[in-house]
């Protein structure tokens, strides 16, 4: 079990999150990698409280980041890649 | 193959699309099986990318089945598989006058154009036989605090353990009615979590004297034996398991804190003083499931209302074929049984496809039908069970959420919001036209976790019946996907917009 991992170890990634390299453990679905890492929160709703996965099986949306430029993307059901850049602060995310 | 026009397109590779699949193609159909997952398997046989090492979360002995229908599935030359690709609409199919399919057996016409998404963009495929399998997801219970990150269904817990190797927190509170929070909280256990409380809703001796009572049923060895396996787990850990014990509600300012849960009576009422506070980083909840039947509803096959089996279930003959021409259905659609019977039905409809395409004599039929069959009947028995103890009590769950409780996620509309709409438009009596009147369904999850508790919601304070109510009208795309993709599969609906520069996204 390699979650909550400390960084640097084999098979970590890094991604660049909201504008910050973090690394997180690869092999995983993006939503994954940030739960790992203690930072779940995916979106915002309009009075800025986090969201995060809910379902974990991409039917809820709530886990939702911008990847690359692209936006409303299931983080639960997208592999995290290094060098992926992930918004979660985007207007459309919400 | 033309992975375009195969004989058998199955949407789901989980048990249910996994053993039609495999029965089919045992029969010389060529088929493509589609999903959005990266690997087979569906939510119960999922497993983690192999890159990521680790012991095999389906090594336990109730997963052989599941290994071993993987297994043959993967090496079959007739079966392909697209994953990462969404089935987001189904055109061009046709109600029977009648309004039902042609009889078991009886040979398909033209297929119907299934439109998917997947790494390639939109394609449309033109199989002669369609079978649905999207499955189910938990059932989504909305109650103070549900929104905050660290709380999420039981089956996301384990989507997270078993496909990605990851904990969804450090102490974890499952509440719940099914018994997957047994499975799901040993499995946790196991993997090294600190589970903190299983709690049921249900007002039962205990969940040993249960399993014990389960275990009457023949044919169902392998379950009653995870079940057990499971209790021992969780007896050694020291995990408390209560009965008749309901999650209240979740505390936390930015992340979930604690957990109320108190004692209920037998309808799920708390009983007044009991509650306490659990502290936890994480909480899950798995009362049961809802069969994802949007597409299938997309495509115009009939639905009716099965509280217990799930929700809206499809209508459905005993060759799985659907109220459709050319369309069969399997699995938790069909009503919500769990795997094996998900299996069962899966070779139940790979039978009649395999006949229905002039590729299996009725004899060789008849005679493979006989066992499936007994299969069917087994697993049924189970289900029935489970939909006697287990079942949900809407009207308890329905209780917990108050008017500031948030009852669509996507949209932000609360409980009071709704409320406030149906006082001011007396009337009101169908869930679609609540949803024009609130938005309530219309964000990106189209009404998956807001359905069932808005139905509930109009079901109590108006007093019309549930099947009038109905479920939102399923419409394609049935999950969002990029307005250039649609673009280029202009030639797939005519009810798509011509392509502007609109924006990135429709809904
Ligand atoms: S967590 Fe529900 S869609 Fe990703």
């Amino acid at each position: 079990m390699s979650d909550h991992s400390p960084s640097g170890r084999p098979g970590q990634v890094t991604i660049t999150l909201d504008g910050v390299p973090r690394e997180v453990p690869g092999g995983r679905s993006l939503a994954a990698a940030l739960i790992a890492i203690d930072e779940p929160v995916t979106r915002h709703d309009r009075a800025g409280r986090p969201r995060a996965a809910y379902c974990g099986m991409g039917v809820c949306f709530e886990c939702t980041v911008t990847v690359d430029g692209a936006p409303l993307i299931r983080s639960c059901q997208e592999p995290v890649r290094a060098g992926m850049s992930v918004d979660t602060t985007g207007e459309e995310a919400r | 193959m033309n992975t375009t026009t195969p004989d058998l397109l199955v949407v789901g590779a989980g048990p249910a699309g996994l053993a039609a699949a495999v029965t089919a193609a045992t029969h010389g159909a060529r088929v493509l099986v589609v999903d959005e997952q990266p690997r087979p398997g569906g939510q119960i046989w999922r497993r983690p990318d192999p890159a990521n090492p680790g012991p095999d979360p389906l090594s336990a002995p109730a997963y052989a089945a599941g290994r071993a229908l993987l297994t043959r599935a993967a090496a079959h030359p007739g079966i392909d598989f697209a994953h990462h690709t969404t089935a987001w609409g189904v055109f061009a199919t046709r109600t029977a006058p009648d309004g039902w399919a042609a009889p078991p057996g009886t040979p398909v016409p033209a297929g119907p154009r299934v439109a998917v998404h997947g790494p390639q963009g939109v394609e449309v495929l033109l199989p002669r036989a369609l079978l649905l399998t999207a499955g189910a997801y938990d059932l989504p219970v909305p109650l103070p605090g549900w929104t905050l990150p660290g709380f999420l269904t039981v089956g996301g817990i384990q989507a997270l353990l078993k496909g990605h190797r990851t904990l969804a927190g450090r102490r974890i509170v499952l509440a719940g009615a099914h018994p997957l929070l047994l499975i799901a909280a040993a499995q946790l256990v196991r993997a090294g979590a600190d589970v903190a409380e299983v709690a049921f809703a249900q007002h039962l001796p205990a969940p040993a004297d249960l399993i014990r009572a389960v275990a009457a049923l023949p044919g169902n060895r392998a379950k009653v034996a995870e079940g057990l396996a499971a209790l021992r787990t969780l007896r050694r850990a020291g995990v408390p398991v209560h009965t008749r014990t309901l999650l209240l509600r979740a505390e936390g300012e930015q992340h979930v804190a604690a957990a109320v849960l108190a004692r209920v009576d037998q309808d799920w009422r708390p009983v007044p003083g009991s509650a306490r506070t659990v502290g936890c980083d994480t909480v899950g909840t798995g009362y049961g499931f809802v069969p994802s039947t949007e597409l299938a509803r997309q495509a115009g096959c009939a639905a009716h209302w099965n509280g217990p089996a799930g929700g809206w279930v499809l209508d459905h003959d005993d060759a799985m074929r659907t109220s459709l021409p050319h369309i069969w259905a399997a699995g938790e659609l069909t009503g919500v049984a769990g795997a094996e019977h998900a299996v069962a039905t899966g070779r139940r409809a790979g039978l009649d496809i395999g006949r229905s395409l002039g590729l299996l004599e009725s004899a060789v039929h008849d005679r493979e039908l006989r066992p499936v069959e007994a299969e069917l009947a087994a697993t049924g028995r189970m289900a029935a069970f489970l939909d006697h103890t287990c079942a949900p009590h809407r009207a308890g769950l329905h209780a917990l959420a108050d008017d500031d409780t948030v009852l669509c996620r996507c949209e932000e509309i609360t409980f009071g919001g709704v409320r406030r709409t149906l006082a001011d438009n007396p009337g009101l009596g169908t869930a679609d036209a609540v949803k024009l009147l609130t938005r309530a369904g219309m964000g990106p999850c189209q009404g998956r976790m807001c359905g069932p508790a808005l139905l509930e919601l109009l079901h109590r304070e108006t007093g019309v019946p549930r099947e009038t109510i109905g479920a939102f009208t399923a419409r394609p795309p049935v999950k969002p996907l990029p307005v250039d993709a649609l673009a280029r599969a202009h030639d797939a609906t005519t009810t798509a917009e011509s392509p502007t520069d609109a924006g990135p996204v429709v809904r």
